[in-house]
């Protein structure tokens, strides 16, 4: 979650692994929006000698389709580089590195950034670098300062980063994969005799690999405007990240690898969980290679989710509104909005963020809605328009939301005389920002600074 | 040895290993003097049969596939698979 290992040929291919991808008007500076998605899930701090990187061999794009038909209209292409300075050693770094060019780090790794539109590429930046991997106090001493160094001013008031970033995805993964079992209501459990506790923040101190971008607004509109109207069809766009390989690899007899032919793609994401746990395993991988513009295909998922099927099962008693409406296999035109279509006019008073009537998994960004100056972390079902599912913010807490949604509490937004049962508007795994050891940052890239390997110390224990 | 001491050790052979190999950490700057990790080699061209009895073989190479329907060909490259 929120993509984290959720196919079964991905989970093995973790550098081309979506884990969750972000999209939101900039608080701080709100005439550009920032996305940023994320790879390499459950990165342990101490994963050395061979620390973290992103793939040479992997084509990571982010894709902006302003017209609503499930295609891209703007693709952002990175394509990363690694080298090796010292030939002769083992070693990562081979001293301190107190800035990005040191000569200690001894692999170092650069990107491109093209930006594509219908085709036409114009290049962004060459030789972009990557920060290295946060070590410890002896390898990276001044690590904040460190990977500032990689935040990189480029051509059209765009700026970019790459490399690693704390974790910000929280959530109690060991509960919700044993059985749905959400400890803050555990003793409704159908398999637990154990009385409710507080949430565990099971990815807290993990780190990922963060692709950040933020361009103004204009770079992602029809015609390059700056929309002000949130009622405008021109005012949304649709965002999704993927991740791509070769299309055939040889590994040879010396341990290299030939690689030829087109880039495939193997990972996308849009909206957080949709393939975790939306597709059925056996659809996952398909769901992978395929492009939004394809995921009329996946609609019969959405209108009759599994998961809320499985909520009255699991929590008997809980849930009986949501249990019959399931039951009378009721097409949930609630999630099809959110997730494949976005919300119409008149559904949330001055909201919307509606593509057409093309099915497709997008982060659906209404770029005229403000940043609130007091954010909910439950996005829309608290209230606040500029929150998930109007795209999405690092703090937004997409799995409450989400959990909420499919246990019917948006239902009720499409049909006026469906009563949510009592506790769909209260469902959660217990897990909040506070969670988090490394707070979120004000500013770009917005992710949090990643824990060093020596001072995490084992996971389970921290 | 101190902390101190021993930061300053390291520090110390971290210079000197890079006056060592200073065409390495020239390369830091200049991206043509850089090696990359791995040594990618000439990229093959790949040829997969698609489908053997109509002749369908995909042709892989650099960033492009072409189809191509050539029967004998076809046959030739599965009688070399048996």
């Amino acid at each position: 979650m929120s993509s984290h290992r959720e196919a079964p040929a991905i989970s093995k291919d973790p550098v081309a692994d979506n884990t969750d991808t972000y999209a939101f008007v900039s608080p701080d500076d709100p005439s550009t929006v920032t996305i940023i998605t994320n790879y390499l899930p459950f990165e342990a701090p101490f994963g050395g000698p061979n620390f973290f990187e992103f793939a040479d061999d992997v084509q990571y794009d982010i894709n902006i389709d302003q017209t609503g038909d499930g295609k891209p209209d703007i693709v952002y292409r990175f394509k990363f580089t690694s080298t090796v300075a010292d030939r002769n050693t083992f070693l990562y770094n081979t001293g301190p590195i107190d800035s990005i060019d040191s000569p200690s780090w001894n692999r170092k790794q650069f990107y491109s950034l093209e930006r594509i539109v219908h085709g036409s590429a114009t290049s962004l930046g060459e030789n972009l670098p990557c920060p290295p991997c946060n070590i410890g106090p002896a390898s990276t001493p001044d690590y904040p300062a460190l990977a500032a160094q990689a935040i990189q001013s480029l051509p059209g008031g765009r700026t970019v980063f790459a490399g690693q970033r704390a974790e910000g995805f929280y959530i109690d993964l060991g509960a919700i994969f044993d059985l749905g079992d959400l400890r803050p209501f555990q003793s409704l459990h159908i398999a637990t005799m154990m009385s409710n506790a507080p949430g565990v923040n099971t990815t807290n101190n993990f780190s990922v690999h963060s692709i950040a971008l933020q361009v103004p607004k204009t770079d992602l509109t029809i015609g390059g405007t700056a929309p002000t109207d949130p009622g405008a069809r021109n005012s949304v766009v649709g965002i999704w990240a993927s991740a791509s390989r070769r299309k055939s690899l040889i590994h040879e007899a010396d341990g290299s690898k030939s690689q030829t032919g087109p880039y495939v793609q193997i990972s996308r994401l849009g909206n957080p969980l949709f393939n975790e746990v939306i597709n059925p395993m056996v659809e996952k991988n398909r769901w992978n290679a395929l492009t939004p513009a394809d995921d009329s295909q996946f609609l019969k998922y959405v209108k009759h989710p599994e998961l809320a099927g499985l909520l009255p099962v699991l929590y008997p008693g809980v849930f009986p509104e949501l249990g019959a409406l399931d039951k009378a296999r009721t097409p949930r035109a609630d999630l099809v909005a959110i997730l494949l279509t976005g919300l119409p006019s008149g559904i949330i008073p001055g909201f919307q963020n509606y593509t057409g009537s093309t099915y497709a998994d997008e982060l659906r960004l209404n770029l005229a809605i403000p940043p609130s100056s007091s954010p909910s972390i439950y996005g829309l079902l608290g209230g606040d328009l500029s929150g998930y599912p109007n795209g999405r913010r690092v703090a937004d807490d997409v799995t409450a939301i989400e959990l909420r949604a499919i246990a019917g509490v948006t239902y009720a937004l499409v049909d006026k005389s469906y009563t949510p049962d009592a506790a769909a508007n209260q469902v959660t795994d217990g897990t909040t920002p506070a969670d988090l050891t490394e707070p979120y940052l004000d500013v770009f890239p917005y992710l949090g600074v990643p824990r060093s390997g020596y001072e995490t110390g084992a996971l389970a224990s921290v | 040895m101190s902390e101190l001491t021993r930061r300053r050790f390291v520090r110390d052979s971290a210079g000197a290993a890079a006056g060592l190999t200073a065409l390495g950490a020239l390369g830091v700057a200049r991206a043509d003097a850089r090696e990359t990790a791995e040594h990618p080699g000439t990229e093959p061209i790949v040829a997969h049969v698609k489908d053997p009895s109509s002749g369908e073989i995909a042709v892989l190479h650099g960033e492009h596939e072409t189809i191509i329907h050539d029967r004998g060909l076809a046959a030739r490259i599965a009688r070399a698979a048996r």
